[in-house]
């Protein structure tokens, strides 16, 4: 599905280096976890792959199904089918949640060279995915993300990754801010979104988001790069001893 | 001391091309009032502190400039879909073909042209009245040359609560019309009325309208100003507000080569409300001057000033807007604010948001904000697929947002918005 | 003593009394006799050659105070400022007032007359200095400052000269600069604040007596904060006093000035001009307290000051802070302001003003953006209490190729009674796209539930008061140098004493 290599990352105003030679090869079907500590450069992936301003690829490559995405305008790689739920998703005041979901949806249906959606027909796909994220119809009135609790902007975004069904999902972070109800419930919009022929990058700092989304791959990421790749029980070794002994070896 | 020659010769020659017209005892009266107040104050020059950011030379010259007429073959008409009462002027001039019948319940209209003739009128309390008052602190002496020398206009007085809106259509046919409109309204006790407007009236336009709204009276006005590229106008709204009393007004203004929108109102009855709202979009040789004062001179009233400008290729907005709180005017919620979204590096904003405070238990603020598209936004739009045009359209009109919902009715804050929409449209071609 | 305060419910009568008291609480009333040498009053050529010569100045300084004189008489008192007081007749001034003693230069501090050291020493400025004059060095652990101490229409002396010189820092009156360091005085002299600027420093231009001169070379960082005390004495006699600044390429300086005056009944004029040229690399924070003579409760009396302030970040990245705590005078006309010239220049502006009694204070600053990735961030805080009116009054502009830059305003204005008046005049002119400007004012009145939040845990009401408008200056207080920082609180503390209503 998407195919990392050598990736090299550094800030377009500043001289820092921040992802380092980054190799990923995500699997269609499959869930893909990645876990470091702060600074390690997940998020900064995640915006080089959704195509954000500010960030000048040096080295490397990055292929959605074959086609080079790094080349792409951020429009692009989402009707490409690549998705990114925010860590922090952003605040639009004036404009109405379902103008927005329903602007994105279109622009994504026409460049894909589909028929757009009549009102009536979409105002019935959002309702029913709403119910299931528990997201209420004065919710889909008010603003972008403006006055919604961390809980309800992220499970905004599973609704909007749910109405534009993309193939390659990135989850930055989509945990922090969340308690217990609201994570479970977040989770279950993910799993229900789990498919053949969609792929999930969730980059996260703790194991218990893999508990409701269990991972097919976790990859551990430090320094800019992939330091370590196995199956789920690395996620539990990193939450029981941390991140130390695994960058040592790292080291040595 | 004397006024300096530049605005004696101005006044004088713009006089000379634009005479007093005759009228009856009442109008006439006014009229001369009105002129005294001009002469003593003369025409403004762009080197006087109120018009620092907007040269009113074409607008106080003698002769107009010629303004082509646009063709609109292609624009939705605003206001289709309302039931409303229409009265239209072509050019400053009153079509009574054109125009309803002006006998609705709840209202009596009369055109001043008509009314003027008369001895004594109820007009004559405010004709020029409100005018002269909202020239102090500040003169506006382009609005004692519309109350001396307008030719036309309608004099309004509501008395109940008329079923549908007053429209006032101002169609522009002639290329170097030089058109002067005053309106007077009188909204009596628990009346309440909207009066819509639209249209680029003339290649000159210079309208002035005095509103007086009663205890728990309601105002409501909704103006569109656009369409022809080359017009200028300068407007004016003197509006004073007793008890309990609503006064809003939103003006939507794209096109015009240079526009001057002055609102003046003074709250004199407690608990009254006021609202003046504006969302312009400029684009190339366009200026757009935003005017307002209000007056606080009651306790516990509320007043909103929401402004937003949106503007690209070298257009220029103006924000000058103040609140004043008198000494009296205890428990007063003034707020204000003012911003400009650049689409270009050639565009402009000037402002001077002030605040004059003399009472100690208020809460006044006021915000200024200039800038480019949020990028933020833009690429979170882009992340979900939006085209880039597409995304800073809508970031565009979620700018405007909070000026629109200044607007009281659905139907016109829909109406207005759909026509933004177009404009947006037509500029990405 | 009657005073036509209202007396709102919950405010008691001490409240009020104490509202009264409060044209006594100004510390610095008190005057010097010493014996004076006065030019005639009032101003022509006469006197401003007789000024010129007075400072031992060389020809060409004498030419350009006459060049500015004759452009003074051309011009007119400016009208635009929310401040009304008499008309004032300038030539019912005197120019140029000396201390008799100071007639002879004296070459250290023991040949200063003892009458004036008294003075500062009075005033509270610190008197090691004095020692320091004679050459004795402070103990290490000690804060040094150096000052320049100004009274009435010259220079009394100047400390840690011989410090600074070690570090090749010039710091001296303004007419020995004109005496030894002509190319630097000629250099920049002038070109921050032009002759022509406006009328009153024009005047300036023409008659100024004295004032600070500061040059730090390249790469220097100043080992002391540098000070001016400025203090009028004199009746009738307005000072006029010219301050220069130069930070070279990479220095560093911070600078604080003070200023009182005693109390009398007639108005006097203070009419200064600060010019700051800030060269690539360099930083200056320049730290104002004005505490000068309020006039009385019935506006009787008072310093009109007006002032003409200005920096010049010439060079990249040059920084500059103004911080001022304004007080004092009957009149305050004054906007210390910023030209951001090079790229990625800085420019800050912190003020609290505060106005009591019949105080009218039209304060403020501009900021001129022209360089790219240039900043601005103005904090005001404005206080009006008794029947003051205070103004804030301010530009920002950013010229077309000002790409990139980034201006943020905070004005926030306080009522303390219903007398009087707060008003916001701001200007703001935009002229790119990329660069973001935002300004916010608020004014309100002293939070009653605050108020009674302190005195429910035990604080009188002045304490409570006080507190809550130290809370609300907090911003620019923390902007303060320490040396200042304590005594701006307290000062704010006095200038509100019991206005409570």
């Amino acid at each position: 599905m998407l195919e990392i290599k050598n990736l090299h990352v550094k800030l377009e105003d500043e001289d820092k280096q921040i992802l380092k030679g980054v190799d990923l090869s995500l699997e269609a079907g499959k869930v893909h976890a990645i876990m470091g500590p702060n600074g390690s450069g997940k998020s900064t992936l995640s915006y080089v792959l959704s195509g954000k301003d500010g960030y000048e690829v040096t080295e490397g490559s990055a292929h959605l199904q074959g086609e080079d995405v790094l080349d792409m305008e951020p429009e692009e790689r989402a009707a490409a089918g690549l998705f990114l739920a925010f860590q922090y998703p952003v605040e639009i005041p004036g404009v109405g949640n379902m103008t927005f979901l329903r602007t994105a949806v279109n622009a994504q249906r026409k460049a894909r060279g589909e028929e757009e959606l009549s009102a009536g027909d979409f105002l019935k796909v959002v309702r029913e995915k709403a119910k299931t994220l528990k997201i209420d119809a004065e919710m889909l009135k008010r603003p972008v993300n403006v006055g919604f609790s961390g809980g309800e902007k992220k499970r905004n975004e599973i609704l909007q990754m749910a109405m534009l069904e993309p193939k390659m999902c990135i989850l930055d972070e989509t945990d922090s801010g969340l308690d217990v109800d609201a994570m479970k419930l977040v989770s279950e919009g993910v799993n229900a979104l789990r498919d053949a022929g969609r792929t999930f990058l969730v980059i996260t700092h703790y194991q218990r988001l893999l508990d409701h989304i269990k991972p097919d791959v976790v990859h551990i990421m430090a320094n800019g790069r992939i330091v370590k790749t196995g199956g789920p029980e690395l996620a539990l070794e990193v939450e029981q001893n941390g991140y130390a002994d695994i960058l040592a070896e790292e080291v040595a | 001391m004397g006024l300096p020659d530049i605005k004696t010769n101005l006044t004088d020659a713009r006089l000379a091309a634009q005479p007093v017209p005759q009228s009856g005892a009442w109008l006439a009266a006014a009229r001369d009032d009105a002129l005294a107040r001009l002469r003593a104050m003369g025409l403004p020059t762009k080197r006087d502190e109120y018009w620092k950011y907007t040269d009113p030379s074409t607008l106080t010259e003698a002769v107009a400039q010629s303004a082509d007429v646009f063709d609109a073959a292609d624009e939705a008409p605003l206001y289709d879909g309302i039931d409303r009462l229409k009265l239209v002027f072509v050019d400053g001039v009153f079509d009574v073909d054109a125009s309803d019948d002006m006998a609705p319940e709840g209202v009596t209209i009369e055109r001043l042209a008509d009314a003027g003739a008369a001895d004594i009128h109820w007009a004559k309390d405010l004709y020029g009245v409100l005018e002269a008052k909202g020239q102090s602190p500040v003169e506006r002496p382009l609005a004692a040359l519309n109350s001396a020398t307008a030719t036309d206009g309608v004099l309004i007085h509501v008395t109940g609560t008329p079923s549908k809106p007053i429209s006032l259509i101002y169609r522009h046919a002639d290329a170097t019309s030089d058109a002067t409109l005053h309106h007077v309204i009188k909204v009596d006790a628990g009346a309440e009325v909207t009066v819509l407007e639209n249209g680029p009236a003339a290649a000159r336009f210079n309208k002035c309208m005095e509103v007086d709204v009663a205890d728990t009276g309601v105002f409501h006005h909704i103006r569109a100003q656009g369409r022809d590229h080359e017009r200028r106008a300068v407007t004016h709204i003197f509006g004073r507000l007793g008890k309990e009393s609503v006064f809003k007004s939103f003006t939507m203004t794209a096109n015009g080569v240079l526009t001057r929108n002055e609102v003046v109102l003074e709250l004199t009855g407690d608990d009254a409300q006021a609202s003046v709202a504006g969302a312009c979009m400029g684009d190339g040789a366009f200026h757009h001057d935003d005017t307002v004062f209000i007056t606080h001179d009651a306790v516990n009233c509320e007043s909103r000033q929401v402004f937003k400008k949106v503007l690209r290729n070298g257009a220029v907005g103006v924000f000058q807007g103040k609140i004043l709180v008198q000494p009296d005017a205890q428990k007063t919620d003034g707020y204000q604010i003012s911003q400009s979204l650049l689409l270009d590096d050639d565009s402009q904003f000037l402002a001077k948001p002030e605040l004059e405070i003399y009472a100690d238990d208020v809460a006044c603020s006021h915000g200024s904000t200039s800038g480019a598209i949020n990028e933020e936004a833009l690429f979170y739009l882009r992340s979900r697929g939006v085209e880039k045009g597409t995304a800073e359209d809508l970031l565009v009109l979620s700018f405007l947002a909070e000026a629109i919902e200044e607007i009281e009715s659905d139907d016109i804050s829909e109406d207005i918005l759909a026509r933004l929409e177009a404009w947006l449209m037509r500029r990405r071609g | 003593m009657s005073l036509d305060v209202e007396v709102k419910d919950g405010v008691d009568q001490e409240t009020v009394d104490a509202v009264k008291e409060l044209s006594g609480t100004y510390k610095y009333g008190w005057n010097t006799d010493i014996e004076m040498e006065y030019a005639p009053k009032g101003v022509n050529t006469d006197i401003v050659k007789l000024i010129s010569e007075k400072n031992e100045e060389p020809e060409w300084m004498t030419e350009w105070r006459l060049q500015a004189f004759e452009r003074w008489e051309k011009m007119t008192e400016p009208e635009w400022a929310m401040v009304s007081y008499p008309k004032i007749d300038f030539q019912d001034q005197y120019y140029y007032a000396r201390p008799k003693s100071m007639v002879e230069k004296p070459k250290s501090l023991d040949e200063v007359d003892p009458k004036l050291l008294a003075t500062y020493e009075k005033l509270g400025i610190p008197l090691k200095e004095q020692a320091l004059l004679a050459g004795v060095e402070a103990p290490e652990e000690e804060r040094k400052v150096a000052v320049d101490a100004v009274f009435d229409s010259v220079s009394v002396g100047t400390t840690f000269k011989d410090e600074l010189a070690k570090a090749g820092v010039i710091f001296c009156s303004i007419s020995e600069a004109i005496r030894e360091h002509p190319e630097l005085v000629k250099k920049y002299l002038g070109s921050v604040v032009p002759v022509s600027d406006n009328y009153y420093a024009t005047l300036n231009s023409a008659v100024f007596s004295d004032g600070s001169f500061v040059y730090v070379p390249p790469g220097v960082r100043c080992p002391m904060e540098l000070s001016t005390y400025f203090r009028i004495n004199a009746e009738n006699t307005g000072q006029f006093e010219r301050t220069l600044i130069i930070a070279d390429k990479g220095s560093y300086v911070s600078y604080l000035e003070g200023c009182t005056a005693p109390q009398r009944d007639t108005a006097q004029l203070h009419a200064a001009v600060v010019e700051i040229v800030i060269e690539e690399d360099a930083e200056v924070k320049y730290s104002t307290v004005q505490n000068w003579y309020p006039g009385d409760e019935d506006g009787k009396g008072g310093i009109y000051n007006f002032v003409t302030k200005r920096a010049d970040c010439r060079g990249d990245r040059a920084k500059v802070m103004w911080t001022q705590v304004e007080t004092g005078s009957a009149v305050t006309w004054k906007y210390p302001s910023c030209i951001l010239r090079g790229n990625d220049t800085q420019g800050e502006f912190y003020s609290i003003a505060i106005a009591n009694n019949m105080q009218q204070a039209d304060t403020g600053t501009k900021m001129v953006h022209l360089g790219k990735n240039t900043k601005s961030r103005i904090v005001s805080k404005g206080i009006s209490a008794g029947k003051a009116q205070n103004t804030y009054r301010g530009l920002v502009s950013m010229h077309p190729k000002a790409k990139n830059s980034r201006n943020y305003t905070q004005c926030d204005s306080l009522l303390i009674g219903d007398k009087c008046g707060a008003h916001t005049v701001p200007y703001i002119e935009v002229k790119n796209n990329s660069s973001r400007v935002e300004h916010e004012a608020t004014t309100s009145k002293v939070d009653d539930e605050q108020l009674f939040y302190c005195r429910q845990r035990g604080m009188d009401e002045e304490e409570a008061v006080a507190l809550v408008v130290n809370g609300f200056c907090k911003e620019v207080l923390q902007a303060l140098p320490m040396e200042f920082a304590m005594e701006a609180q307290a000062l704010v503390a006095i200038s509100l004493e019991g206005s409570v209503g």
